[in-house]
């Protein structure tokens, strides 16, 4: 799933500076999961915003809340069709992805992102989030035992363990545990410890072409 | 028009029936009223009694209470001790200041037949309803067996004597000293419709040998003559038969009598006997010996007076198929002594024939179940005469009932059973929920001493303290009114209840989809004010507050000159009720806006928001403390939504100390709430010198 942090309310400030009525538009699927963009931080948003106001740290404005399934398909935002008149900008927390649909599909108004989309990951204890795929394009948990290097290295390496983790503990962040040593240990409990000789060549970058487009047949 | 409008969801009650509730035949809202008394709004519980029960007093001394070998709490340690709030209710909210208004509405005179309690609660509800009623009785006073079996010691007279006069004001008219031998005498009088509620005041006798004896007399006459002021006169060793409730209550009045030793003797096992356990209880405390388990053979008599029984071994009560079928043990046969016996096993009613109404075998009169009628036109009957001996709430029960159907029958409508449209909440608690709630002692009220209560016929038990009846009212779960996902078309499956529950409540189902069981919901109302999506509403409408509402109201409060204008949330529990906020509001404070929210673990960070929006310059939250909230991690969670609210102060350039949690537990609030002024005013002081600088 898609997760995005908060920008910091004084970008957001900057941003609204020139409009004076604005929607703020909530998105129903990933970001409410991660708790940065539903109907509760609409709301957040909204009353933080007019707290602002309150101590004049911004002029006065008319704001609107309104959250929907998805931002990131059209249709969902048929819902706002007839509503956008009214407003001179919408504040969206979706994630990029949001933002960019909202943005074609409402060519005429400005859209403004209210979050920072960060990372393809989950969460296994209420309110911590981790970052689990980097959507490379050349999946290889198979070979690595359900446990990605890509995402999980600091620094990304296929062929590790790199030989500097102590006490199981990253090198570079002493927080994180060492990709490769839980690659290995997994490993060993399925007794497949033979694909840690295996050598995998380097990521061709130059497939990479940006951006990525997928059609299904 | 983005913005969503005034929400249905204020008003819209999803509350279940809780077990409680559904036990009680007068379907009493006691989560309601017992929640009203934790809360400290002792009036308003009692309107709640009151409004289904027309004689809460009296109930509030004698009832067997259903509902609490019903309460849900037992599962966990023990039911809630809802007759012993009621009383507290009753005594604490003033029942005696309560009267009804009524108005004639109607012409169709109605003539009740006993004024036991279900006559009295038939022709209250008739009076309520517009009708001219009568009330025609026996005895000499009215009342029943509220006036002449019930003793002294378990519902003082002047409770039933006060409730009469309540109906006398509203215009009933009782005439004792008048047995009613004709139906038809009545019609002539016109009299459009008759409820016969003659009780069963005839004493059972076993048919054994020796019954006649000098000495021997039943349960209900002793109690009677007792009632009546006649003085019976007493032997020193009493032999009362019988296990129930009219058995205990003749053993307690030999003792108080002067009886100088007192012998139980029951067919039933200990635990099987149909008496209350407190009721038992009270007995062997005053030094009734308690002989479980045995038949009484015969009489045994010395000159025609009663010297003993001779009794022999009951092995079993009850046959395979639950029916009252008493097997004997005939080589266990023993002899007790006593020179007075008192049988009391089971009164039977005693309808005249002159009635002409259909008699069934044990002398109850067959009603139509839902209509209450009778085999003769415009003649109804309920209570004890119909179901044989049970209960004051059920004789109220049916009283209630009869005015309905009797408003149907003279108003030519189709008589129809009322039926809660709600759905009940399932008896059972999940095991691993039950773990999880913290044991809380169930507070008995107090008892006087042993040596006090044999000396005279006086009510013992004693009304609970203020603190002990809102500890008490505290332990309730509020079974039914927990969380519900209410939108479900908002749930992003996002699993935030499941994790901040800390009851494990909500769960994943087989489809894969969120969902909150209501049987085992507490309602603490925590995944409500922390999910995302805002999809699961609290299911009971006062439960959601408005908070924002209520901030709002407060927004006229802010002076423009500056001047201290702190909100503080606070327990509402906690402020009236138990009251270790109390200080909040006993002690207003210029600038100090208190808005009580039920239970600090429904606050929203949005609440903490909107009071900075309003101009407030510092915002506190206090709540009971771990421990003393009925609810867990409640404090928790408070600390958590003010941490975010700080962070967005902090971002929008103001400091974060104007945000505080503090909690009764941790120390004196009186001087939390001082510091919390004195850090907010030179918060101000420092902003100010800066901007003028
Ligand atoms: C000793 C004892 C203790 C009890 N303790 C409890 C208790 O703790 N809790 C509880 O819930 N229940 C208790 N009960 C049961 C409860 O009192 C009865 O179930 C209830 O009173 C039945 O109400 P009723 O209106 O049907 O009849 P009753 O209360 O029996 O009233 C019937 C009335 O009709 C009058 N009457 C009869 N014939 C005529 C006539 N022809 N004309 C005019 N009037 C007539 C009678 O004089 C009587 O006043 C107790 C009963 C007894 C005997
Ligand atoms: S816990 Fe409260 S609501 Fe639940 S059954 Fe007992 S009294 Fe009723
Ligand atoms: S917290 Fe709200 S959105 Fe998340 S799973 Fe529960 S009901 Fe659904
Ligand atoms: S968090 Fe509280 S309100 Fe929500 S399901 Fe659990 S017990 Fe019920």
């Amino acid at each position: 799933m898609i997760v995005a942090t908060k920008k910091p309310i004084e970008e957001i400030l900057v941003a609204l500076a020139p409009y004076e009525s604005v929607l703020i538009l909530g998105c129903g699927t990933c970001v409410t999961v991660c708790n940065v963009g539903g109907e509760r931080e609409v709301s957040l948003l909204h009353s933080a915003l007019r707290v602002a106001i309150a101590n004049s740290l911004m002029q006065q404005k008319r704001f609107h809340e309104y959250t929907v399934k998805r931002q990131c398909d059209r249709e969902f935002l048929e819902a706002l069709k007839g509503k956008s008149e009214e407003v001179d900008a919408i504040l969206s927390l979706a994630c990029g992805v949001g933002v960019q649909v909202l943005a074609d599909y409402f060519s005429d108004i400005p859209c403004i992102p209210a979050v920072n989309t960060v990372f393809m990951g989950s969460s296994s204890t209420f309110g911590i989030w981790d970052e689990r795929c980097a959507g490379c394009g050349e999946c290889r948990l198979y070979e690595t035992a359900g446990i990605c290097p890509v995402t999980r290295c600091n620094k990304g390496i296929l062929n590790g363990p790199c030989g500097g983790a102590k006490n199981g503990r990253c090198e570079a962040n002493k927080e994180m545990d060492c990709a490769w040593l839980l690659i290995y240990e997994r490993l060993l409990k399925l007794d497949q410890l033979d694909r840690m000789r295996k050598y995998s060549p380097p990521r061709n970058y130059g497939n990479l072409k940006r951006p990525k487009r997928v059609i299904i047949t | 028009m983005l913005e969503r409008g005034i929400k249905k969801t204020q008003i819209l009650d999803r509350a279940l029936i809780p077990p409680c509730q559904d036990a009680c035949p007068l379907h009493q809202d006691i989560r309601e009223y017992v929640d009203l008394i934790a809360q400290g709004r002792i009036m308003e519980a009692l309107k709640v009694i009151r409004d289904r029960n027309p004689f809460p007093s009296i109930c509030a001394y004698v009832c067997p209470h259903k509902c609490e070998d019903k309460c849900r709490r037992g599962r966990v340690d023990k039911p809630i001790a809802i007759r012993a709030l009621k009383r507290f209710a009753v005594e604490f909210g003033g029942d005696r200041m309560v009267r009804k208004e009524v108005e004639e509405r109607y012409s169709e005179k109605v003539a009740v037949i006993g004024s036991g309690p279900a006559g009295l609660s038939c022709a209250y509800y008739l009076r309520i309803l517009g009708y001219p009623v009568t009330i025609f009785e026996a005895y000499s006073e009215p009342g029943g067996m509220l006036r002449v079996g019930i003793p002294e010691f378990r519902l003082p007279k002047k409770m039933l004597d006060f409730e009469i006069e309540r109906l006398v004001q509203m215009g009933i008219e009782i005439r004792t000293n008048t047995p009613v031998t004709s139906l038809d005498l009545l019609l002539e009088k016109g009299y459009k419709a008759i409820f016969i509620t003659v009780g069963a005041h005839q004493g059972r006798r076993l048919g054994i040998e020796g019954e006649d004896a000098e000495g021997v007399m039943d349960g209900i006459s002793f109690l009677r003559e007792i009632n009546l002021g006649l003085n019976p006169k007493i032997k020193d060793r009493v032999i009362v038969v019988g296990g129930g409730g009219v058995a205990m209550d003749c053993a307690l009045a030999a003792v108080r009598l002067g009886a100088k030793k007192v012998d139980i003797v029951c067919l039933e096992k200990r635990e099987e006997m149909p008496a209350g356990k407190e009721e038992i209880e009270f007995c062997e405390e005053e030094g009734v010996k308690i002989n479980p388990s045995f038949g009484v053979k015969r009489v045994i008599k010395e000159g025609g007076r009663v010297v003993g029984l001779e009794l022999v071994r009951c092995v079993s009560v009850f046959d395979e198929k639950g029916k009252f079928n008493p097997k004997f043990d005939e080589s266990e046969k023993t002899v007790i002594y006593g020179d007075m016996v008192i049988f009391a096993v089971g009164q039977m009613p005693k309808v005249p024939e002159e009635f002409n109404v259909h008699v069934e075998r044990g002398g109850t009169i067959k009603v139509d179940p839902v209509t209450l009628r009778t085999n003769r036109e415009g003649v109804f009957a309920g209570g004890d005469a119909v179901t044989g001996p049970a209960s004051v709430v059920e004789a109220l029960a049916t009283g209630k009932k009869a005015a309905k159907r009797i408003d149907d029958y003279l108003r030519y409508r189709y008589p129809l059973e009322e039926t809660e449209e709600r759905p009940k909440i399932e008896p059972e608690i999940r095991q691993k929920t039950v773990e999880m709630i913290r044991k809380i002692e169930r507070i008995q009220p107090p008892l006087k001493s042993v040596e006090e209560r044999i000396e005279r016929f006086e009510p013992f038990e004693l009304v609970y303290d203020w603190e002990s009846a809102v500890r008490e009212a505290k332990r309730c779960l509020r079974c039914g009114t927990g969380a519900e996902i209410f939108y479900k078309e908002k749930c992003a499956s996002c699993l935030t209840c499941v994790r901040v529950c800390p009851y494990g409540v909500p769960v994943v189902d087989e489809k894969g989809e969120i969902e909150i069981p209501p049987s085992d919901c507490l309602a603490c109302g925590i995944c409500v004010s922390e999910c995302p999506a805002k999809a699961i509403l609290l299911r009971k409408p006062a439960d959601r507050r408005q908070v924002d509402l209520e901030i709002s109201a407060l927004a006229g409060a802010s002076k423009k000159d500056g001047s201290l204008h702190i909100v503080g949330f606070a327990c509402h529990y906690g402020l009236f009720g138990e009251g270790s906020l109390s200080y909040l509001f006993r002690t207003p404070k210029e600038g100090i806006y208190i808005v009580p929210v039920l239970c600090i673990g429904k606050l929203e960070t949005e609440h903490i928001l909107k009071a900075f929006e309003l101009k407030a310059q510092g915002v506190f939250i206090a709540g009971c403390g771990e421990g003393r909230c009925a609810r867990e991690n409640t404090d928790a969670f408070a600390i958590r939504k003010a941490e975010r609210a700080k962070k967005i102060l902090e971002r929008l350039g103001l400091e974060r100390e104007r945000i505080s949690v503090f909690t009764a537990s941790e120390m004196d609030i009186e001087k939390k709430l001082e510091m919390f002024i004195e850090r907010i005013a030179s918060i101000i002081l420092e902003r100010t010198l800066k901007e003028e600088k």
